[in-house]
């Protein structure tokens, strides 16, 4: 309304985008392996990364941690819940038809958060430990999702060099590729997938950690977050990884941008558009992914 | 209906004429909970119409019951037209819609279909918001008070018997084998001369216009509506669950399903609010774990019971 | 057959649920709905705690009409429909005598069609768009009665004081909802007739909680007020974000969620200085309102906000009326609303013809030193106004 975009104005957004994108990626990372492995759609996720933010709450409030000192924790906590969910009830439904498996992790996904209001309530909480921003000439880059890019950038990179060079990350990757062959190479199969959720789930854990900063911590918060992860995922192929990174930057740039030059109402039709149009041009998404 | 249909068929008259005559019995509630009911069924008998048959799950099946809605809603509010012609023109919108988004979106294979529809749904909220000029936006539009609920009644209880005679006739047609065809093997259906496209298509409209009527009577019936009253996720999965429970695919499994979850939420939610989600989870879970086809799919093997049940 | 039985399974629940006969001994059962889960969860569950409050002073006091006074309510988990269901099924299979209003405008809007059917007296204390009271001749609704002040005045104060010192702009964000939007075209016509100049009005949808691009236009825009329509976890986003991107305006003030003691709680220092919007405070001169912040205090364990002060009042209204109708019957208690001028814990009470609130205040408070204090308007003001909002790396 009135207001006459500048290139200033332009380059600001386009800083909150990367910053916003890097998390984006990083939670986006764990639905990609979840779905890559196990062809499973976890409408869970982003409860799951509601329940990593409130460990992190807690420890703040309770024990006056450092939030970002909470992040590995946040993580092994929600490591132990995801591979419990894994082993009591997603394992039924791996190579289900994708039927099954939205609604199961649609049934966790709303008990999870039911959970979190008989536990937790629905109050409001913030993790008020930094705020504000550095200024660099004239944009302001704001210091929690600056730091909320570093670790999101450190804890994708560990991730990958885990599913690069390790043992453990050559037997995620070739289950996921092709179960059989991986089987057959000796691989335990179930322990993977095991792993595989925890990892996905530790992944959302920490996402919520670095949020919980930024944003208020309640149980609704993480819905919001497994339908970007969607777009994330589809925009750099499932079953991509490193196309999980480059999916995640560019909703990070078109969410803001769109809002920038439209209003955020229509950002958010922008993205899914473009999902749909990404879907019916290249279904395997823009790095390419593996058919189902 | 190799099983007594004559008895069959006198049940279902009779049940018919009680149904009718319901209105002069019963409450104002319970007038309104036999409308929602019905309005469930057809959601559900709709859904069951697209994904029971063919297997491609539409996972933002609420679209169509929202776009029916809203165009209901529009129509009665800005142009004045009477609602039984309104609902017609809803369920008419409904079909547009599934025309010019099943055309490319049905090209789609297994989860990404789900998850384009889901996204569609998104687009479809983010866009009545957005023109309120026509919508009322986030404000939503409110209609001109009008008590006709028991005609809605009746109304809502023809879209849900249409929707089921629907299913039937397609279940024992032709075309409904070439459909469960391509659910079993799109390519060897496709290999044996079926146009595949067509067909997916054609099911996807019939899949439509139940939800675009309904919606347009709901509205109606509720005389206000929103964009995130309309559109929600859940509807969608609510849907879903309950042709699910009675078993996808068939004739009475969506009607089966509505009925008992549709039963199960009016009791629980009066009752323990504070876990009803947690509950609804736990039923999803069950649903989906221990009968994935379904009391009728279960009865179906066990006891041989014909497919067209 | 399983039809049949869902009929009376249905009347069934509707038996249980009436365990108490309703003879002219027993209580006066006054049905509503009102969002315990959902959305509105939060805000609902206060609103309910004011109608349980009521009915105890009540009670204790002798009842109405010599009968004692029940609350029959059910959760419509912060939806219209449900909410619609529920309405019908109190006055249909629960019988109650009377009614009183759901929370939130949508689901108000939504209910009042049912409660108006019924012709059932339904004071809503917390429906504050003016929509839903003010209607073309054709759909005119005559039962429902308002309590707080209209949604389009939220916001009154900061732009009066805005004008008393002579500032000229002003930026306006909503979300995109009925209440909020509503709030955020009132505060721009409010502004135009005092002569600012809305420089910025954008919304943005429910759940946001990025706001970077929307507050780098508002930045671009360099109004000297910024105004936001919130319910409260966007209000917390928005000023974290303010302070991320050095919008630095002169006054800074918020509706819902500028008001609530949690918004301190969450930012600390960076609270300072911004302006809420509420329709009732606890500081406040009214009658009973000492002792109605003393016995809620005790009865719930922890301290009113608005929205129970709200419901609270509605309810003593609504009992007023009946004494001085001496009856439940709708017609006469309408009558009464219409005219009845009253003074509550939560302030004044008058309505116009269509119910409409036109007696009720509301005030700005404003952040100082980690306590609210009521600035606005002068006669109600505790405490004078800090201006101007210092630059956020200069606190």
């Amino acid at each position: 309304m009135n207001v006459v975009v500048t290139p200033t104005m332009v380059g600001q957004v386009v800083i909150s985008g990367i910053l916003a994108g890097a998390l984006y990626a990083m939670v986006a990372l764990g639905l990609a392996l979840i779905f890559g492995v196990m062809r499973v759609i976890n409408i869970a996720h982003g409860p799951l990364l509601m329940l990593g933010a409130y460990t992190t709450y807690f420890l703040y409030a309770g024990l006056g941690l450092n939030p970002y000192l909470s992040v590995p924790v946040s993580m092994a906590v929600l490591f132990v819940i995801g591979a419990v969910l894994q082993r009591t009830l997603v394992f039924r439904v791996v190579d289900a038809p994708e039927l099954s498996s939205l609604l199961l992790t649609f049934g966790i996904s709303i008990a999870l958060v039911n959970l979190a209001q008989l536990a937790f309530t629905s109050d409001l909480r913030a993790v008020e430990y930094l705020t504000g921003s550095w200024g660099l000439g004239p944009f302001a880059f704001s210091k929690t999702r600056v730091l909320a890019f570093v670790f999101a950038a450190g804890v994708t990179t560990l991730a990958f060099l885990l599913l690069q060079r390790t043992r453990l990350g050559r037997a995620i990757r070739a289950t996921s590729q092709s179960r059989e062959v991986a089987m057959v190479c000796g691989v335990n199969v179930g322990r993977i997938h095991t792993i595989t959720f925890g990892l996905a789930s530790a992944l959302a854990a920490a996402g919520g950690a670095l949020i919980a900063v930024v944003v208020a911590v309640q149980p609704e918060m993480g819905q919001v977050w497994t339908f970007k992860s969607f777009l994330v995922i589809v925009l750099g192929g499932a079953g991509n990884y490193p196309g999980a990174l480059l999916g995640g930057v560019l909703l990070g740039l078109v969410e803001q941008i769109a809002s920038l030059f439209l209003t955020s109402q229509l950002s958010e039709v922008v993205a899914y558009v473009l999902l749909v149009v990404v879907l019916l041009v290249r279904p395997t998404g823009l790095l390419g992914g593996r058919q189902t | 209906m190799t099983l007594a249909p004559r008895a069959f068929l006198t049940g279902l008259a009779v049940l018919a004429a009680a149904l009718a005559l319901y209105p002069i019995v019963g409450t104002g509630y319970g007038v309104r909970a036999m409308l929602q009911l019905f309005m469930w069924i057809a959601l559900a008998g709709s859904w069951n119409l697209i994904s029971g048959l063919t297997g491609y799950v539409s996972f933002g099946h609420v679209a169509f019951f929202g776009a029916g809605a809203y165009a209901g809603a529009i129509l009665i509010a800005k142009a004045g037209w009477p609602w039984l012609p309104a609902a017609l023109a809803g369920g008419a919108a409904a079909c547009v819609l599934a025309l010019v988004i099943g055309y490319p979106c049905l090209r789609l294979k297994g989860p990404y279909f789900a998850i384009a529809m889901l996204g569609l749904n998104e687009v479809l909220r983010a866009l009545t918001s957005y023109f309120e000029g026509l919508t009322g936006g986030g404000s939503g539009l409110s209609l001109p008070t009008l008590h006709a609920t028991v005609p809605i009644y009746y109304a809502m209880a023809l879209a849900a018997a249409g929707v089921t005679l629907l299913t039937y006739l397609i279940i024992t047609s032709r075309f409904g084998l070439r459909l469960m065809t391509i659910r079993e093997d799109e390519v060897a259906a496709e290999a044996m001369g079926i146009d595949t496209a067509r067909h997916k298509l054609y099911a996807f409209l019939l899949s439509a216009a139940g939800p675009g009527v309904v919606g347009a009577l709901a509205a109606r019936d509720q005389g206000y509506i929103e964009p995130i009253s309309v559109f929600p996720l859940a509807t969608t999965i609510t849907m879903i669950v309950m042709a699910l429970f009675g078993g996808k695919g068939t004739v009475w499994g969506p009607v089966l399903g509505a009925i008992v979850l549709f039963v199960s939420q009016e009791i629980v939610w009066a009752r323990f609010p504070y876990v009803h989600q947690l509950l609804f989870g736990a039923i999803i879970a069950a649903v989906v774990l221990l009968m994935p086809r379904g009391v009728l799919g279960l009865l179906q093997t066990k006891y041989r019971l014909p497919r067209t049940l | 057959m399983t039809l049949k039985a869902l009929g009376a399974l249905i009347a069934a629940t509707g038996v249980l649920v009436a365990s108490l006969p309703a003879g002219a001994q027993g209580p006066i059962r006054i049905g509503a709905s009102l969002s315990l889960t959902g959305t509105y969860a939060k805000l609902g569950n206060y609103m309910h705690e004011g109608y349980k409050l009521c009915a105890k002073e009540l009670n204790a006091r002798g009842g109405l009409l010599g009968r004692k006074v029940e609350f029959v309510v059910y959760d419509d988990q912060s939806m219209p429909a449900t909410g619609v269901r529920l309405y019908e099924k109190l006055i249909t299979e629960d019988k109650v005598e009377a009614v009183m209003g759901p929370y939130s405008s949508p689901i108000t809007e939504a209910v009042v069609n049912v409660t108006e059917k019924y012709k059932k007296v339904a004071v809503s204390p917390l429906a504050a768009t003016t929509s839903i009271f003010k209607r073309p001749p054709d759909k005119k609704r005559y039962y429902i009665f308002m309590i707080i002040s209209p949604a389009e005045v939220y916001l009154e104060g900061l732009i009066d004081m805005a004008a008393k010192r002579g500032l000229k702009t002003v930026a306006i964000l909503n979300e995109d909802t009925l209440f909020a939007k509503a709030a955020a075209n009132g505060a721009a016509e409010i502004a135009r007739k005092k002569g600012l100049q809305v420089v910025f009005q954008e919304g943005y949808p429910k759940g946001n909680q990025d706001f970077s691009a929307i507050l780098t236009k508002i930045r671009a825009a360099n109004p000297d007020v910024v105004a936001g329509s919130t319910y409260f976890d966007d209000a917390v986003a928005i000023t974290r974000q303010m302070k991320e991107l050095n919008l630095n305006p002169k006054m800074y003030g918020l509706t819902v969620g500028g008001d609530l003691p949690e918004f301190y709680t969450l930012l600390k220092q960076n609270a300072e200085y911004i302006y809420g919007a509420t329709q009732w405070e606890k500081a406040l001169p009214y009658p009973g309102n000492k002792e109605f912040n003393e016995a809620y205090t005790k009865e719930f364990g922890r301290e009113p906000v608005y929205h129970s002060a709200a419901g609270y009042a509605g309810c003593q209204v609504y009992v007023e009326a009946v004494k001085r109708a001496g009856t439940l019957d709708a017609d006469k208690v309408r009558d009464v609303l219409l005219k009845l001028e009253m003074k509550t814990a939560f302030g004044d009470y008058r309505v116009d013809q269509d119910g409409f609130q036109i007696a009720h205040k509301m005030v700005m408070t404003q952040w100082q030193d980690g306590k609210k204090v009521i600035v606005w308007p002068d006669e109600l003001a505790t405490g004078k106004p800090r201006y101007p909002m210092p630059a956020w790396n200069q606190r």
